[in-house]
């Protein structure tokens, strides 16, 4: 149904609006569908074809039981309980239970119905180094594609090129958001009784991370402005041996996909400037093949202290590698992933063997990107935020790991879009629609329209050259926190001044207007970041994926606790939560943060 | 073949509400480094002209929404190496809404 509204171009009405239509967004729709409420999905770019989700390797995990139920070998020493052990032990403890609880027991129904839908799956296997069988790997491209097919299977309405701006608040309750069509400029007021985000995380706020070109936070942000409450956003997962040079190869990670796979794991040396081999430093007994997190804050260190590539990475080594044996491992991948996998991925494919070909004669440079977000939304374990109507699902959503991304984010994607599908309709079946405040459409569209109106200022372009600064400078994998003091307060300046500063000034069109929508996603990407940087200030301790130098050690007689923002007439507030606890109590003491992450993956070595 | 450290990007322009015709730029892109046809575009928007449209999202050959024509050729900007000047265009200049941006992307 298309109204006319005299604020906004167009108005539509729908029971569920679900934003974002991929991995978190497509399975809650899709979910939503059988209630048989009126659903309306709403995606920044093209279903299938935007978001995280379609870039992921991708694997997904269940447990062991789980997994042989499925069908697949599975591994019977295993169990739900002992999966949900190592979430939350790995986690270094800051998870929340009861999510874990939901993501171990949601597991197996979301590989089921990504199965049922036809996702194709390559193999069973241990994605992660768990030391039970637990993954399942297919690609992002087929994950995407099975839910899209379903989509448009069932007919389910999706808005596409079209980005959210804003929540609309009536009563204490949803009532409805304003969104902008890409291509044409249109501004939309959307009137729904109930609402998903999934809208991912903000990696494009860093000059160098893995994320698409979409991905700028926009949930988590407008969820913020809205008064909501976040968690955890000093938890980003930066994903160590990412391309870093040349620039038609920055962000991808392909080598560190590999590098968990034999034979590469037995013959990858990650070396510095001088040559050597540093993880005998920091990890000598399982040096590469070392955590995630160990390995990126062991090569970032390297870097700070001066040993780094031309271009802020460390060296990628296959050069003791025989020649004929990499020439074989072309050969051989090239044909398995081909005609068994029939994967036709590019990174496969094309630049894998073309990077393995320059690796006979050079080392590559990779570093640390930006990679996943840990914090977002605060939601509970049914994916209910603290306002009526309002849900998240996905990477937008927090609480979920701690402090480490322990599995599979593929499988956090289905299981909390699952549990908003199954949990929104039952809300939204027992509401009206609420009256629409025209007052806050009106500030919404006042304040997105004042880049386009202003002639002369900040050109987004600017902004975002110094909004880069800051972030490749203070918020990287290392934390300091004179320089964390110093990103605090530039961004909030850039979010006082320069925001209310910016100007469009190449074209005063909005169709397909880059300047204009980058104005946009700039106050959310800066408001992510500043989210962050608060957060990463205030934890004065280092836990899994968390790294200061300033407090090296995991303190869990301090530090179990859960950082949660929001904002108050304007200005940020901030308590402490302990985490949510069901099953396993939370330890006690004072250890290094090596050694912290050694004690909670003890048990990882398969036999 | 020495390479070169710029090339020059001769660009197909076209806004169908306000352009009669299409008409063509040309921008001068510093190679830093192996480019893609993406990188170019990106550099042009953010150093030298804002109002170029263009899509760009996942950079990595994934989503194909990036889908142009470079010298005549069809090609995903993000997976295409330029070491020499090039023509970049539409796939379909009768869709263009603007610039290299067409409908059904």
């Amino acid at each position: 149904m298309v109204e006319v509204n005299k604020l906004c171009d167009r108005e539509i009405k729908t029971d569920l609006l679900i934003v974002g239509s991929e991995g978190a967004g497509g399975h809650a729709a899709i979910e939503a569908y059988k209630s048989g409420i009126n659903i309306l999905v709403v995606t920044k770019g093209k279903i299938g074809k935007c978001g995280a989700s379609q870039m992921a390797g991708a694997d997904f995990n269940v447990d062991g039981l789980a997994g042989k139920e499925l069908g697949f070998k599975g591994d019977k020493r295993d169990s739900p309980e002992l999966f949900f052990e190592t979430l939350v032990r790995e986690g270094l403890y800051l998870g929340n239970q009861k999510m874990v609880e939901k993501y171990v027991e949601y597991a197996p129904k979301v590989m089921k119905d990504l199965m049922d839908w036809g996702m194709r799956i390559f193999r069973y296997d241990s994605a992660h180094s768990e030391e039970m069988a637990r993954g399942i790997l297919s690609s992002g491209l087929l994950w995407v594609g099975a839910i899209r097919k379903k989509i448009k299977e069932l007919k389910i309405p999706v808005l596409e090129d079209t980005m959210l701006i804003d929540l609309l608040i009536s009563d204490g309750r949803i009532a409805g958001a304003v969104a902008v069509d890409i291509t044409s400029g249109e501004t939309i007021l959307i009137k729904c009784k109930g609402l998903i985000l999934a809208t991912g995380g903000w990696h494009r706020a860093y000059p160098f991370n893995t994320g698409p070109e979409d991905l700028t936070g926009d949930g988590i942000a407008i969820a913020y402005r809205a008064g909501l409450e976040v968690v955890s956003m000093e938890m980003v997962q930066f994903c160590p041996m990412t391309l870093v040079w040349p620039p038609k190869d920055r962000g991808s990670i392909i080598l560190y996909m590999i590098s968990e796979a034999d034979p590469f794991n037995k013959v990858i040396r990650l070396l510095n400037s001088e040559g050597e081999r540093f993880m005998e430093k920091y990890d000598p007994e399982n040096l590469e093949q070392s955590t995630k997190e160990i390995v990126s804050i062991a090569s970032e260190l390297e870097i700070e202290e001066g040993r780094g590539s031309p271009h802020d990475g460390i060296y990628f080594s296959l050069k003791e590698v025989r020649k004929s044996f990499i020439d074989m491992i072309i050969k051989v991948g090239t044909h398995q992933i081909k005609n068994e996998m029939k994967d036709s991925r590019y990174e496969l494919l094309t630049l894998l063997p073309e990077l393995l070909e320059k690796s006979k004669t050079e080392d590559i440079e990779v570093g640390n990107a930006s990679h996943y977000m840990g914090g977002g939304i605060k939601v509970n374990e049914k994916t209910e935020t603290s306002l009526p109507g309002l849900f998240a699902a996905g990477e937008c959503s927090g609480g979920l790991w701690g402090a480490v991304r322990v599995a599979s984010a593929c499988t956090e994607a289905g299981v909390q879009g699952k549990i908003s599908g199954e949990i929104a309709p039952n809300y939204v079946k027992n509401v009206e629609h609420a009256q629409i405040n025209m007052k806050q459409v009106e500030e919404i569209l006042e304040r997105i329209n004042k880049p386009l109106i202003r002639s002369e200022g900040i050109s987004p372009n600017d902004l975002q050259k110094k909004m880069h600064e800051v972030s490749g400078k203070a918020l990287g994998l290392i934390k300091h926190n004179s320089l964390l003091e110093e990103a605090v307060k530039n961004l909030n300046l850039l979010l006082e001044d320069d925001i209310e500063r910016l100007c469009v000034t190449s074209t005063k069109s909005r169709q397909l207007n880059y300047e204009w929508l980058r104005s946009i996603e700039l106050r959310n990407m800066l408001t992510c970041l500043f989210l962050s940087a608060s957060a990463s200030l205030i934890r004065k301790e280092s836990r899994g994926e968390f790294y200061h130098k300033d407090y090296s050690f995991t303190d869990h007689d301090n530090w179990l606790k859960i950082i949660v923002m929001r904002c108050i007439d304007g200005d940020l507030d901030v308590k402490f939560e302990k985490p949510v606890v069901t099953k396993i109590s939370l330890p006690k003491g004072k250890l290094t943060s090596q050694e912290a992450i050694r004690v909670a993956t003890a048990s990882l070595k398969r036999e | 073949m020495e390479k070169k450290d710029s090339i020059n990007v001769k660009c197909f322009r076209f806004d169908p509400k306000k352009n009669e015709k299409p008409y063509y730029d040309t921008f001068e892109v510093p190679l830093n480094g192996t480019m893609s046809v993406q990188d170019c575009l990106t550099y042009i928007r953010e150093n030298l002209d804002p109002s170029l449209a263009f899509f760009i999202n996942c950079r990595l050959g994934f989503c194909k929404r990036c889908l142009v024509k470079v010298n005549g050729k069809s090609c995903l900007a993000c997976l295409t190496e330029v070491e020499e000047d090039f023509l970049i265009e539409p796939v379909l200049k009768n869709k263009v809404i603007r610039d290299l941006w067409i409908k059904d992307l």
